[in-house]
């Protein structure tokens, strides 16, 4: 079996990986909730015969305010994001997204940062986190950077992190309160369904007026993607069927989705334009989710 | 390669000597003799080898031993206590909440997280808790009916 012939090394300080991974490099794959990398070790296909594990590091772990953002450790459990209240209030599309993903035995293992890590363009906490203006930071010995998150990824399973680095920190933006948001997704199965097609939306009214669409999609392009055009398409605007029409059109034009075991690249387009239609068209009629920055609500 | 972890299996300390990237599920089944433990997909799509881990219910297909040490594991052998079976072990016999039984011990340890987590939950909670495991022989509204019974006497 190929786990027989793996090395796990299980460092407990920040210190201790960074250390491993500087002389390592190439040679060794960090493993945070390892929700993928057991997948991967089972179907023969992980190329790395050493892992580093970061499960007893508990520096990596947390969830903290700074001004207006949020930052929270890269090996945070998803189980431990759904139940922050500060992201519960002031991020609440992150929740959103995380209460979708996998299965409570996989929001129980899986990490945001391996999420990242992973890079896969289903993964559905990256559609949040495109619009809240996350930032990723990356760790090596001795210095760090900090990454917008669209720069982030390369393409599938494809990130800008060097082979020294490690995935320390996601920092994310408070919301504003009072705006809407949205994170719908399709899949075979309400749980453990991979992603066909997925869309994250910040949107901020007033008098019925757009003052900033943020829409993100996931699943149907190499990477997860802003919709751009839509966003600027849809500022300043009055909220009726007609803008949520070319909205929704105009994001369903941008994606650039494949033809899978999952569904057809056309099915793609198409159930982008119906979910973010559904999704706007709901807002419009008054049974959006709204930011509310209240402290009590947290499942 | 080898590697020695220590942890609390159904509360008493064990000591195995495996492979450092090998599954908890395998690890459980084949050096601890625990085969309450299904082997489904081993990709933590079907949820039949769930157990709690430090109380919290997870796929132990996607479990290195490694990330083990130390801590805790219950399988449905540890839910009975002092020779009598769990509320919920009972309400599955009641209701006959299994058919092939494959996925029983893997949904009884899901519906263990709930309820010791919220032991009054709704129906949705309840779908939700259970939304990780698949009963392929179909028995969903026996396995809800067993939940809803313990739900029903505690919260009365």
């Amino acid at each position: 079996m190929a786990y027989e012939k793996v090395e796990v090394y299980s460092p407990r300080s920040l210190a201790e990986a960074l250390e491993l991974l500087s002389q390592k490099r190439e040679l060794i794959k960090p493993v945070a909730g390892g929700t993928d990398i057991m997948v991967m070790l089972k179907d023969g296909v992980l190329k790395e015969k050493e892992l580093l594990n970061l499960s007893f590091i508990p520096e990596l772990s947390y969830i903290k305010e700074s001004e207006n953002r949020v930052l929270i450790g890269a090996a945070t459990k998803y189980r431990e994001i759904r139940r922050s209240p500060l992201i519960n209030a002031y991020s609440p599309i992150l929740i959103e997204a995380i209460r979708q993903i996998g299965s409570p035995q996989i929001q129980n293992l899986g990490t945001i940062g391996g999420n990242l890590g992973t890079a896969s363009p289903a993964g559905d906490s990256i559609p949040p986190l495109y619009i809240l203006n996350s930032r990723v930071k990356l760790q090596k010995l001795g210095s760090s950077r900090e990454v917008q998150i669209d720069k982030f990824f390369l393409g599938p399973r494809k990130t800008v992190r060097e082979s020294d680095e490690l995935i320390t920190e996601i920092s994310i933006e408070k919301m504003d309160p009072g705006s809407y948001y949205f994170f719908e997704k399709l899949g075979l199965r309400s749980a453990n369904a991979i992603s066909i097609v997925s869309a994250a939306a910040i949107l901020s009214l007033e008098n019925n007026t757009v003052k900033y669409l943020r829409l993100s999609l996931g699943a149907v392009a190499p990477t997860v993607i802003r919709a751009v055009e839509a966003e600027e398409l849809a500022k300043d605007k009055e909220l009726n069927e007609e803008l949520i029409d070319r909205i929704a059109k105009l994001a369903a034009e941008s994606t650039k989705p494949i033809t899978d075991i999952r569904g057809t690249a056309e099915y793609r387009k198409k159930a982008t334009y119906g979910i973010i239609y559904e999704a706007l068209y709901k807002i419009m009629k008054g049974y959006g989710k709204k930011v509310e920055y209240g402290f009590e609500n947290t499942s | 390669m080898e590697a020695n972890v220590s942890f609390f299996l159904n509360g008493k300390k064990v000591s195995v000597k495996a492979p450092p990237a090998k599954s908890l599920l395998r690890v459980l089944r084949e050096d601890l003799g625990v085969t309450s433990v299904k082997p489904g997909c081993e990709a933590g799509e079907c949820g039949a080898c769930s157990v709690l881990l430090d109380g919290q219910v997870v796929t132990s297909c996607l479990v290195m031993i490694s990330q083990v040490e130390g801590k805790s594991v219950i399988t449905v052998e540890g839910l009975e206590k002092d020779g009598e079976l769990d509320p919920l072990q009972k309400a599955f016999v009641e209701e006959g909440a299994t058919q092939c039984g494959y996925c029983t011990p893997g949904f009884i340890i899901s519906a263990k997280a709930l309820l010791n987590e919220n032991p009054n939950p709704t129906d949705e909670e309840i779908l939700e808790g259970v939304s990780g495991n698949i009963c392929r022989c179909g028995a969903y509204p026996r396995i809800y009916n067993a939940i809803k019974k313990v739900v029903k006497k505690d919260g009365v």
